[in-house]
C-alpha cells in the first residue's frame, strides 16, 4: 500500500511549530497551553498509525444475466490487523449501476475481522462488462496518515441482450441443401404441393395424382403424378454496422442493432438454419455460418463484444473471409446507414448478387432537430439524403426499412417482407 | 453539518473569550477574531481545508492580543487551546465528509469517542502544564514548553505501546 501524509499532518506540525516559537518569543506559556493539543494529536496520531494489513476478494453471484437482471456483488475483507477507518469504492463500468447497498463504503475493521459486504448491481446495458478495480483507503485514528491501493481483482459479467419475440422472419430467395423449415423453390420430395407432370419411369404410385390422371387419360390415356416443394434450410448472415452509432439518453442505435440481431439469430436458429454473423467496423468480427444452440450462444457472445471503434480505415468487403459468406446466403444487415464505408459495402455485396436486406436502424429519434435557423435546415437536409440513400438502395433491389425507435422489430420485417415480395428485383 | 456547526461554535467561543477578555486592545482582537471565524465560515462553505489553519491561527492571535498586559497567566487557555483543536477537528472532519460515501455507524461512533477521548487528554495536559508554569512561574517558557514536549512524548509512548 502507498503511504502518504496527509495535509492534516503538515497544518498540525506547523501549527505546534509557530506556537511554540511565539511562545518563546512573548514569553507566554498560554501559547504553550494553545499548542499542545496539536502536538498531542500528532503524537498520538503517529503513536496509532500501524500500516494496515488485510484481504480483499470481490465475486459476483452470477456471472451471465440477462440484460436489466440485478447480480449481488459480494466483497470480502480479512483484516490481519485493525484498521481503524477503511474507504472502499468498487469502480462500475458503464452499464452497471448500483441497485442497492453502499458502494463507497466506509468501515472500520478489528483485528482478525472477517467482514462480508453485499451490494446489488443492475446490468442495465448488454455487453461484457468488468468490474473493478476495487480503490481502498486506509487511515490512522486521527487522519494523519493514509494508504492508498487498488485491488487488482476484476470480475467479468456478460449481460446478454434481451430477444424480441418474432412470430415470423424474412425468407430468403435460395435455399442450401439440407432439410430445414423453408420451403424450396426447386422441386423435389417435400409436402408443400408444386405441380403435376406426366409420369415417368422410377416414379412412385403414391404420387400419382389418380385425379387428374382420370381427367387427362380421357384425352391421351397417361398418369400424371404430383410434383412437391422439398423443406430446407437456409444460410442467414447477419451483418451489424460497427462503424459508427447515434446515442442518445444511455441508448443508441448499436443498442437496438444487437438486440435485433439477437433477436433474428435465435428465430433462425429455431429454424434450423445456419446462421453467421459479421460485425463490420472499426474492428472486424466474423462468425461462419453454423446452426444449432450452440452456435446462438456463439453469435450472442460476439455480440457482447461489439462496440465502435474508430477508424480511418476504409474497409471494403473484399476482407471478409470467403467462407464466412456462402453461396445463396441472404444477408441481413443492421446498419445506421451513417458511415460511406458500410453503404458500399452494402451496395458491393447487392452488386455481386447477394440476397440482401437491409433494416435502416434509424438515427432520427436520437437526435434533437434545432429549434431554427441553419441548424435546422441542415438536420432536414441531413434526414432527407437518408431518404435518398434509402432510394438508392432500393433502386439497387436492396429490400431496406426504416427502424424507429417505437416501432416492434416485427413490423420492420414485415415491411421488408413486403417490398421482397411486392417490388420489382432490379438486375444489377 | 453538524460537525461543521460544532467547529464554528467551538472557535466563536475561543474568539468570544478571547474579544471578552481583552484589555486596550479589544478592537484588534475582535478584528483578529472576526477575520478567523469568517475564514472557516468560507473553508466550510467551499470545503477549501486550506483556509482551516489560518483560521487558528488568527483565533489564537486574537487571544494573545487579548491577553496582552496581564501579568498572571490564564488558566482559561487549557480550554482554549482545546476548542480550536476541536475546531480544527470537526473542521476537517465536516470538508472531508463525502455524502456519496456511506459511513458505518460504529465508525462514526468510534471516530467521535477518538476525538472526545484526545479532547479529553488535550484538557488534561493543558491544565498540568498551566499548573506548573504558575507554580515555577519564575522558571519560564522555556521549561514549560519542555514540560510539554515531556508530557506528549509520554502520552505517544503509552499510546504506542498499547496498540502494539
Amino acid at each position: 500500500m502507498i503511504r502518504s501524509a496527509t495535509p492534516k499532518l503538515a497544518a498540525y506540525a506547523g501549527l505546534s511549530a509557530i506556537g511554540l516559537l511565539a511562545a518563546l518569543v512573548v514569553a507566554r506559556p498560554e501559547l504553550v497551553a494553545l499548542t499542545a493539543p496539536f502536538l498531542l494529536a500528532l503524537a498520538a496520531g503517529l503513536a496509532l498509525a500501524t500500516p494496515p494489513r488485510f484481504d480483499v476478494e470481490v465475486a459476483l453471484d452470477r456471472r451471465r444475466v440477462l440484460e436489466g437482471d440485478t447480480v449481488t456483488a459480494r466483497v470480502t475483507l480479512t483484516a490481519a490487523g485493525p484498521v481503524d477507518r477503511l474507504d472502499l469504492y468498487v469502480r462500475l463500468p458503464p452499464g452497471v449501476t448500483l441497485e442497492q447497498g453502499g458502494n463507497p463504503v466506509s468501515l472500520t475493521l478489528g483485528s482478525g475481522e472477517r467482514r462480508e459486504l453485499e451490494f446489488e448491481v443492475r446490468a442495465a446495458r448488454w455487453g461484457g462488462h468488468v468490474l473493478g478495480p476495487i480503490y481502498l483507503r486506509a487511515r490512522d485514528p486521527l487522519g494523519l496518515l493514509v494508504w492508498e491501493r487498488a485491488a487488482p481483482m476484476r470480475p467479468e459479467l456478460r449481460a446478454y441482450p434481451r430477444e424480441d419475440a418474432l412470430r415470423r422472419v424474412l425468407q430468403p430467395v435460395e435455399t442450401q441443401v439440407f432439410s430445414g423449415n423453408e420451403v424450396a423453390r426447386a422441386k423435389g420430395e417435400g409436402i408443400e404441393f408444386a405441380d403435376i407432370r406426366p409420369w415417368a419411369a422410377g416414379d412412385s404410385l403414391r404420387r400419382v395424382n389418380w385425379r387428374a390422371s382420370a381427367r387427362r387419360s380421357a384425352l391421351r390415356g397417361e398418369l400424371w403424378v404430383n410434383e412437391s416443394h422439398p423443406e430446407r434450410n437456409t444460410d442467414v448472415i447477419l451483418f451489424v454496422d460497427s462503424f459508427a452509432e447515434a446515442q442518445l439518453d444511455g441508448r443508441s442505435t448499436l443498442d437496438l442493432a444487437v438486440r435485433a440481431t439477437a433477436a433474428l439469430a435465435d428465430s433462425y436458429i429455431g429454424r434450423r438454419d445456419r446462421v453467421g454473423l459479421i460485425g463490420f467496423g472499426g474492428i472486424l468480427r466474423w462468425l461462419v455460418p453454423g446452426t444449432g444452440l450452440v452456435q446462438l450462444y456463439r453469435i450472442v457472445d460476439a455480440l457482447l463484444d461489439t462496440q465502435i471503434v474508430l477508424s480511418y480505415y476504409w474497409r471494403q468487403i473484399d476482407v471478409i473471409p470467403r467462407r464466412t459468406l456462402p453461396p445463396n446466403a441472404f444477408v441481413i444487415a443492421l446498419s445506421p446507414l451513417l458511415d460511406p464505408r458500410s453503404v458500399g459495402a452494402l451496395l458491393d455485396l447487392r452488386a455481386r448478387g447477394i440476397d440482401l436486406a437491409v433494416i435502416d436502424v434509424s438515427p432520427l429519434p436520437f437526435t434533437r432537430r434545432p429549434t431554427g435557423g441553419l441548424d435546422a435546415i441542415a438536420h432536414d437536409i441531413w434526414a432527407l439524403r437518408r431518404g435518398a440513400l434509402r432510394h438508392r438502395l432500393r433502386r439497387a433491389g436492396v429490400a431496406v426499412s426504416e427502424w424507429e425507435t417505437s416501432a416492434p422489430l416485427q413490423n420492420v420485417l414485415e415491411e421488408v417482407r413486403a417490398f421482397r415480395r411486392y417490388a420489382r428485383h432490379a438486375r444489377v | 453539518m453538524i460537525t461543521g456547526v460544532g467547529a464554528l461554535a467551538a472557535l466563536v467561543a475561543a474568539v468570544a473569550y478571547a474579544v471578552a477578555a481583552a484589555g486596550r486592545l479589544e478592537p484588534v482582537s475582535l478584528g483578529l477574531g472576526a477575520v478567523s471565524v469568517a475564514l472557516l465560515v468560507v473553508g466550510l462553505a467551499v470545503r477549501l481545508a486550506g483556509t482551516i489553519p489560518w483560521a487558528l491561527l488568527l483565533a489564537a492571535a486574537a487571544y494573545l492580543a487579548g491577553i496582552q498586559g496581564r501579568d498572571a497567566v490564564d488558566g482559561w487557555a487549557a480550554a482554549i487551546g482545546v476548542a480550536l483543536l476541536l475546531a480544527a477537528e470537526l473542521a476537517s472532519w465536516s470538508i472531508g465528509h463525502d455524502a456519496r460515501i456511506r459511513s458505518e455507524r460504529a465508525l462514526i461512533v468510534r471516530r467521535a469517542a477518538t476525538l472526545a477521548a484526545l479532547a479529553a487528554a488535550a484538557l488534561f495536559v493543558n491544565f498540568m502544564l498551566l499548573a506548573a508554569a504558575a507554580v515555577t512561574a519564575a522558571a519560564g517558557v522555556v521549561v514549560a514548553a519542555v514540560g510539554v514536549a515531556a508530557a506528549v512524548a509520554a502520552v505517544a509512548i503509552v499510546l504506542r505501546l498499547v496498540r502494539a
